[in-house]
């Protein structure tokens, strides 16, 4: 009860913001058609790169929009520690488990509602097109965002909880530009091998793409569950770290 | 008369700075209580104590039978605290900040209504019932946190520094509201403003250093000192004290 008072909160807060349809519901659609314009503009097909290809495009662009359920996750940790909302909450009945719960669900409902919306206008951009992606994928890849939801509103919660609200957007800005390169949202990295590849596969963000990708095609071989596992036990850790700091912040703020 | 807060030598240390200096103190049930004092006093840090918004250093204090370091748990849904900053959700109405606190707390979902029209009649919050937290004045600001406080039933309010930074017709507002509720809980009022103490509480502690200096009502601290106004009395309580 007091978890789902306080996640009702939390979702009318960000409904209730603007800004956050323009980020996390307009961004990532005006992102599509602008890739795909790009996309159709290159003159020789054959010398396109495929990454622009929307069946391509849609899954990297749902990942990237999740960065700013991150960000927004992030604001909304810092300002409600900057405020006396929050102490207001210390002194309530309220736990710790409480204060994750209420913060992730509204992030992780808004996160899929992101994505459905992104796949569908993916849809209808490749139908457009004359291409279309299978319902059937989309509806198979939708469910196993999970982890890269929980991966990036772990990463948005933990800095929430570190940084002040000034501060706080200027470094998931940050992450946002590293989750870009890193993740190839924009780049095939798996064309690119060497060392830059070494370095992505080694973080979150270029597993969470790639899964995202091969799943949408169909492909479930070994390589996806492969990128799926790490992205989950990243997840999972992020999340983790999240809740340990957010309670020791709890803690020092009581002293 | 039952005690309803005890303090036993509570105390309050930030490094080697004592904020809160082994103070003993009955408050009793059903007292609007005073802590009065410069900045740097005490109140606010003997008040999170209190809520358990902040450790203790040292010493104990019992909120309704319950100790505030063993017992926490059991104490927060008893009490409820208006803090010095308005504690408001911004985004949300009056009547969902009144339903978030009242669901917070545990207050039954078929009760939930009933209690929130309650504390909007009572405080007279019905003109801004739908307005969100974030437009309304600094006044009805206060008076909504204030209402948060109690649409809980609390059997104990700390209300810290409802009033700073209000004008003074908001202010007398607050009074009003502070005062309908004298007798039927316990109150414990954290104030600069010393008329306003005066006017509201039944005893007055004043608080300089972390200790309590001069306890009584406003007439007794007045006399205390041979000084005709609450001003005066202070002054003189805290005159060689103040930080």
């Amino acid at each position: 009860m007091k978890a789902m008072a306080f996640t009702s909160r939390n979702i009318k807060e960000l409904v209730r913001d603007p800004i956050s349809y323009i980020f996390c519901l307009g961004l990532p659609i005006a992102m599509l058609i602008i890739m795909t314009l790009i996309n159709e503009s290159i003159p020789d097909m054959e010398e396109a790169p495929k990454i622009f290809n929307i069946e391509k495009l849609t899954p990297a662009i749902s990942v990237f929009a999740l960065t700013f359920i991150m960000l927004f996750a992030c604001i909304r940790v810092s300002l409600d520690r900057a405020g006396a909302f929050l102490t207001r909450l210390y002194a309530s009945p309220m736990k710790g488990r409480d204060y994750m719960i209420g913060y992730t669900l509204p992030f992780g409902m808004i996160a899929f509602v992101q994505v459905i919306i992104t796949y569908i206008s993916g849809e209808i951009i490749a139908l457009i097109k004359g291409e279309g992606f299978s319902v059937g994928h989309m509806l198979l890849s939708i469910p196993l965002y999970i982890p890269s939801i929980v991966l990036f509103i772990g990463i948005g919660m933990i800095f929430g909880t570190i940084f002040n609200a000034k501060a706080a957007p200027g470094v998931c800005s940050a992450v946002i530009t590293a989750a870009a390169i890193l993740g190839g949202i924009w780049m095939d990295i798996d064309t690119m091998g060497g060392a830059w590849k070494t370095v992505c596969s080694c973080l979150p963000f270029y597993h969470s793409v790639r899964y995202a990708r091969m799943t949408l095609s169909g492909d479930y071989s070994n390589d996806m569950w492969f990128s799926f596992l790490i992205c989950t036990a990243f997840a999972a850790v992020l999340f983790i770290i999240a809740i340990i700091t957010f309670s020791l912040k709890m803690k020092s703020d009581k002293k | 008369m039952k005690a309803a807060i005890k303090l036993t030598e509570l105390t309050k240390k930030f490094g080697s700075k004592t904020a809160v200096d082994h103070l003993n103190l009955e408050i009793y049930e059903g007292e609007l209580f005073g802590l009065l004092g410069v900045n740097g006093a005490g109140k606010t840090t003997t008040i999170r104590m209190l809520t358990g918004l902040s450790a203790v250093t040292d010493g104990d204090a019992s909120v309704l039978g319950y100790s505030i370091k063993k017992d926490l748990q059991k104490i927060k849904p008893l009490v409820n605290i208006s803090t010095q900053e308005t504690a408001v959700a911004e985004n949300l109405t009056v009547k969902e900040n009144l339903e978030l606190i009242a669901q917070i707390y545990g207050i039954k979902k078929n009760r939930i209504q009933s209690k929130t029209q309650e504390i909007i009649s009572a405080l007279e919050l019905n003109e801004v019932i739908d307005q969100k937290a974030k437009t309304l004045s600094g006044g009805w600001q206060r008076r909504l946190s204030i209402a948060m406080a109690l649409i809980t039933d609390p059997k104990i309010i700390f209300l810290d520094e409802p009033t700073l930074g209000l004008d003074v017709l908001a202010r007398r507002e607050l009074w009003k509201v502070v005062q309908s509720l004298k007798g039927k809980i316990t109150i414990i009022l954290t104030t600069h403003y010393l008329e306003e103490a005066e006017a509201l509480c039944d005893r007055i502690a004043v608080m300089a250093n972390g200790k309590i200096k001069a306890l009584g009502t406003a007439g007794e601290l007045k006399k205390s000192v041979g000084k005709d106004n609450i001003e005066d009395a202070f002054v003189e309580i805290v005159g060689g004290d103040k930080e």
